[in-house]
């Protein structure tokens, strides 16, 4: 963590209070780590001046930080109402039965990872799930076996 | 101040006094459970919603301050209907553990439940199921995440009374999980359970060892330090049998805003045993076991020919801060003032305990400045009585509790139990001295004496007595009454009261008390 | 018709400073800046009726004027781009295809309210957004547009972008708050409301991305402008979002006072396959379903409230006759089980139950009773919690029970489902 400190520093100057940098401070070492160990989570609380259970806290409520490794490629599928609609939950079957894993899961390879998610902000192109970082639509079952295979070797 | 009225009685209360405040003022407890007055609002739980009038939705007792003209229901059927809700969202998940939860018939869910409930449950999904159940998150107390229902008492008492930050409630929704982050080992663990409506966060020294409905209360005072903790001592009147014969199951604490507020030290609160356990159970006089009076006429026939010869600087008396007010001042009216004797004194060398910035302190003594008060230094103190002692320069050593191995080492009690007469050793508990007293006196304790102890804010509270001495053991006071008239002597106490209305009368710091001034919540002595 | 906030989309770099400067860019931020005073400010954007687009509908000039003038506390602006109700992506546009816009519209605000520091919090899953945001950003300081003296002038502001990570709950204003101060997404008790004590409780004003969007406009052009675009107390356009059995899923900007029908049909394309239309959800899934001869009314705040749903965040879902209601109501029930906050007693544990009791429905393991019983528990949280958020839950699962009824009926007698046809299954 002490690479990044002046990242880290830039970022809490910003604000008003140390504490309130905490979410910046987790995304970017979630960014540069893959993850938040509990170490990690020890020297972030230092850092900012916080007892360690209220940054415990935080990264257990806030879906989008994690303490276990995700896949190389992760799965992120919406569930919510427009994309069910449209297919979302078989779509989410079909990567279960295709990859092996259940929604939360990483295969044993370390390649892929699925996580289910509620609405995206991405309706329009609904079936639609978040891979990695960019919004894919449009969903299929070809389209999912195609970026599996592609990502597979 | 505003006026408003609470189910039709009126009352007029400070601004800024919120609505369960101003109820409980007019003697009309709300129902809550994340509202607790020593701690910051959280107003999570919702049960304590009430109708007020002209607005149309309920508000949060705990939270909503009183305004001029408001008319609050706190039974409506609006109301009741709410609370009835809380009550049944609640129950969805909570685990039916009354069997074999120690909070049953001290819960607050089972308390509003019988008063409120919707008794028949729509219930018909699985609970939901959480980590740890049974589980020690410190040395003791036991949490159990399905009981908890998430109200943060404990959270906010971590971060606000103590700051020490253990508590934590990860993940969300219904998933939420209440847990620890590091252990809870700091000095007022045990109040986190006090202050837990639910059976969620027990007492590991409590646990299953007695329901809570076979004990008898007893109010009194922590006589583990200075600070007197007013506490309360819950004891098993009808079957002490299931616990090897001990009494008392707990201490809790009492309210008291000017000495501990809600709580007490981990230290006072679980150090209870000794009333029960290691008892000197009867009078002993070298080895022998022998009777009161042949007790009293041992110590007496070594005192009178002291009083023929005036050789009163034959005696010594080792008095002690653990002693209650009633008991110094019969100390200091017979030896003292009666026989004269100038050689008596409290102060021993006594090493100082840790303590904390809180409520623990270093003076591991209840009543110091009592002590200070009724038995002011005169001539010697107890460490020259002792070298007195030691050289075989007293004839009568007489020792109130202390454990002198402790304090002046073996060797030199060996030498007193040589040079001394009769080393008379008056005491509730047994301990190293007791092998070299040559009369050993079974005294009562705190928890079985009617009395007083004057804090270190020179605060005057009383204690209460809540059994009968064990065994043959006596109330100090009453075993020196005893001598006293064996020496001639009329002390004519029949309770403790009257030691101290003549204390009072006596003694200039305590003029005008009594003890029903000083009642349950204590009272400052005169400068 | 006339587009105001959306006139820039889906042009390439319309994301960039000198674009945007082609047309009349950052000429409501002078204009309000050199020639009006902050009092003239809020009260043209009173007279415009514009409300909150982000779902509460509140109208923005009366929120503004809420800001105590005599505290001398900083005051703060905080733009809610958390964008989460479900069926809503109209911010996401905003953002990525003309930020300045939002920048804008920030810059105006906080002169009127006289903050010099605005916070946007964008919502964590939204990275190309916070890319072209920051990049905006970056252009606005060079230009003199943000930072010290913009354009000259003795005006101060500083803009930081915080990420969001990963709560629905944030975008309800006081958890906002508390996930900008570092914690977890709780909503605060009010009163106090942030207009008195917000952010580091300072005088906070927070509003919707599209909604600051629409402030340099009606600067521009003026409130009267503005407000005859729209119908009564509610001006202007908004931007509609279309997604479900639509044959052209996507962003509508309309007036305001535009009918359902009008949207679903003439816009969007109707339904695919000519099917029937079997319901809607007028304003993201908080909102109460409407069955399929409720689409004529006017999409805007005041209609839709009284007909008993609301027009929330413009988030259009459009359910055809192959929809099963009782699946419908379970996906709704699922999603707010995920993301209740756990705060409360009545929403944390009767969220979670709620959905636990559709879902037994809808998998055939419904009886009688529990149908009797649903509507009670589902109201029992409405209107018993800290935040909206428990009355979304009452509003919109208890809508699905309400109208639709019979299908929950079916479900319990016959332990399945009476559509034969499902239009997710025939798609792949």
């Amino acid at each position: 963590m002490k690479d990044f400190l002046p990242q880290m520093d830039r970022i809490t100057g910003q604000y008003e209070n140390k504490r309130a940098a905490l979410l910046p401070v987790l995304h970017l070492v979630q960014e540069k780590e893959g993850l938040i160990s509990p170490e990690s989570e020890k020297e972030i609380a230092e850092y900012l001046g916080i007892p360690v259970v209220q940054v415990h806290e935080v990264i257990s409520f806030y879906h989008l930080f994690r303490q276990k490794p995700q896949g190389k490629c992760h799965f992120s599928v919406c569930q919510t109402t427009s994309c069910a609609l449209l297919g979302g939950e078989e779509i989410i079957e079909h990567i279960q039965k295709r990859l092996g894993i259940k929604p939360g899961e990483t295969t044993p390879d370390g390649k892929f990872s699925l996580g289910v998610v509620e609405c995206l902000g991405a309706c329009e192109i609904a079936p639609m799930m978040q891979w990695n970082k960019e919004y894919v639509g449009f969903l299929n079952k070809k389209k999912i076996d195609e970026l599996i295979e592609k990502n597979s070797l | 101040m505003p006026k408003l009225t609470i189910d039709g009685k009126e009352i007029e209360v400070p601004a800024g006094t919120t609505i369960i405040q101003a109820a409980e003022k007019l003697g009309i407890d709300i129902p809550r459970y994340c509202y607790h007055p020593a701690l910051p609002v959280a107003g999570n739980c919702r049960i304590c919603m009430v109708e007020i009038e002209k607005q149309p939705k309920l508000q949060i007792a705990c939270y909503t301050p009183v305004a001029n003209g408001m008319a609050v229901h706190t039974n409506s059927p609006k109301t009741l209907e709410a609370r009835q809700s809380v009550l049944e969202f609640l129950l969805v998940n909570h685990p039916v553990d009354c069997p074999v939860c120690d909070q049953s018939g001290e819960c607050k869910l089972q308390d509003y439940y019988m008063e409120h409930g919707q008794y028949n449950s729509r219930l018909a999904d699985v609970k939901v199921k959480k980590e740890k159940k049974a589980f020690s998150i410190g040395p003791t107390v036991m949490l159990d995440q399905e009981r908890c229902i998430l109200c943060t008492r404990c959270v906010r008492f971590a971060d606000h009374i103590t700051k020490t930050y253990e508590f934590g409630v990860f993940d969300r929704g219904d998933h939420s999980q209440l847990d620890v982050y590091k252990q809870l080992d700091n000095n007022y663990s045990g109040n986190v359970v006090d202050i837990c409506p639910v059976g969620a966060l027990t007492d590991k020294d409590f646990r299953f060892k007695c329901r809570v409905w076979y004990l008898d209360k007893t109010k009194s005072v922590c006589p583990g330090c200075s600070t007197g903790c007013n506490m309360t001592v819950e004891w098993d009147k009808l079957r002490p049998h299931t616990h090897k014969k001990a009494r008392v199951m707990r201490l809790k604490p009492r309210l008291n805003p000017d000495v501990n507020d809600y709580w007490m030290c981990d230290v006072g609160r679980y150090d209870y045993h000794f009333v029960d356990e290691n008892r000197i159970l009867s009078p002993q006089h070298k080895e022998e076991l022998v009777s009161w009076t042949q007790a009293i006429e041992t110590m007496a026939k070594i005192i009178q020919p002291l009083k023929d010869s005036k050789s009163m600087d034959k005696i010594g008396v080792l008095a002690s801060a653990k002693l209650t007010n009633e008991d110094l001042f019969v100390i200091r009216k017979l030896f003292k003032e009666s026989l004269n004797v100038s050689q008596v004194d409290f102060r021993v060398p006594e090493p100082p305990g840790h303590s904390d910035h809180f409520l623990l302190k270093a003076d591991r003594n209840p009543n110091t400045a009592g002590a200070q008060v009724i038995l002011p230094q005169e001539s010697a103190d107890a460490q020259q009585i002792i070298q007195k002692a030691k050289q075989g320069d007293l004839d009568l050593l007489y020792v109130f509790g202390h454990d002198l191995v402790k304090l002046f080492g073996k060797d030199t009690v060996e030498q007193i139990s040589k040079k001394v007469k009769l080393f008379v050793f008056q005491s509730s508990t047994v301990n190293d001295t007791c092998g070299y007293a040559h009369l050993i006196l079974p005294s009562a304790v705190y928890a079985e004496k009617d009395g007083t102890f004057t804090n270190c804010q020179h605060r005057v509270q009383r204690i209460w007595p809540a059994f009968l001495p064990l065994g043959e053991s006596k109330g100090d006071w009453e075993i020196l009454s005893l001598l006293a008239g064996k020496c001639g002597i009329q002390l004519n106490y029949k309770k403790s009261e009257e030691i101290f209305q003549e204390l009072a009368q006596k003694i200039g710091a305590f003029s005008e008390m009594s003890y029903e001034k000083i009642a349950d919540q204590g009272m400052v002595l005169k400068k | 018709m006339q587009k105001i906030v959306s006139k820039h989309f889906n042009q390439t770099d319309s994301h960039r400073l000198d674009d945007y400067l082609k047309d009349k860019g950052y000429e409501g931020a002078r204009k309000a800046l050199t020639q009006m005073t902050s009092p003239q400010v809020i009260e043209a954007i009173k007279k415009s009726n514009l409300r909150g687009l982000g779902g509460a509908g509140f109208a923005t000039g009366m929120k503004w004027n809420f800001i105590p003038k005599d505290n001398p506390k900083p005051k703060y602006l905080v733009v809610n781009a958390d964008e989460g109700e479900p069926g809503t992506f109209k911010d996401k546009y905003i953002l990525e295809q003309d930020p300045h816009a939002l920048l804008e519209g920030i810059i105006v605000t906080c002169y009127a309210i006289g903050s010099h520091k605005a916070y946007v919090y964008i919502r964590g899953e939204y990275l190309k957004s916070i890319e072209r945001l920051r990049g905006a950003i970056e252009e606005a300081y060079k230009q003199n547009f943000l930072g010290k003296g913009i354009m000259g002038t003795s005006f101060d502001l500083d803009i930081v972008v915080h990420q969001g990570a990963g709560a629905y709950i944030c975008g309800e204003e006081t958890a906002l708050l508390e996930s900008l101060e570092g914690k977890k997404g709780f909503p605060r008790l009010k009163p106090p409301f942030p207009a008195v004590k917000g952010l580091f409780g300072c005088p906070t004003v927070i509003n919707n991305v599209e909604t600051l969007a629409c402030v340099p406009p009606i600067i521009v052009n003026g409130a009267e402008w503005f407000a005859k675009l729209g119908c009564e107390k509610n001006g202007g356009n908004r931007i509609f979002c279309v997604s479900g059995h639509v044959n052209k899923p996507g962003i509508y900007e309309l007036p305001a006072g535009t009918t359902l029908r009008e949207i679903i049909y003439e816009h969007a394309g109707g339904i695919p396959q000519g099917r029937q239309l079997k319901a809607v959800i007028p304003g993201g899934i908080s909102a109460a379903v409407l069955s399929a001869n409720e689409i004529d009314v006017k999409m805007d705040f005041d209609s839709l409230k009284a007909i008993g749903s609301m027009a929330g965040s413009g988030g259009i879902i459009v359910m055809d006759e192959t929809t099963c209601m009782v699946w419908a109501a379970m996906v709704a029930a699922r999603f707010f089980a995920h993301e209740s906050c756990g705060q409360c007693s009545p929403c944390r544990e009767g969220s979670g139950w709620v959905y636990r009791n559709v879902k037994r429905i809808y998998d055939g393991e419904g009886r009688p009773v529990d149908l009797q019983n649903l509507p009670g528990i589902v109201n029992n949280i409405g209107g018993n919690t800290i935040c909206a958020f428990g009355d979304a839950v009452t509003m919109s699962v208890g809508s699905y029970v309400q109208k639709f009824r019979s299908e929950f009926e079916y479900h319990i007698q016959e332990k399945k489902c009476d559509l034969t046809l499902n239009y997710a299954k025939t798609n792949h």
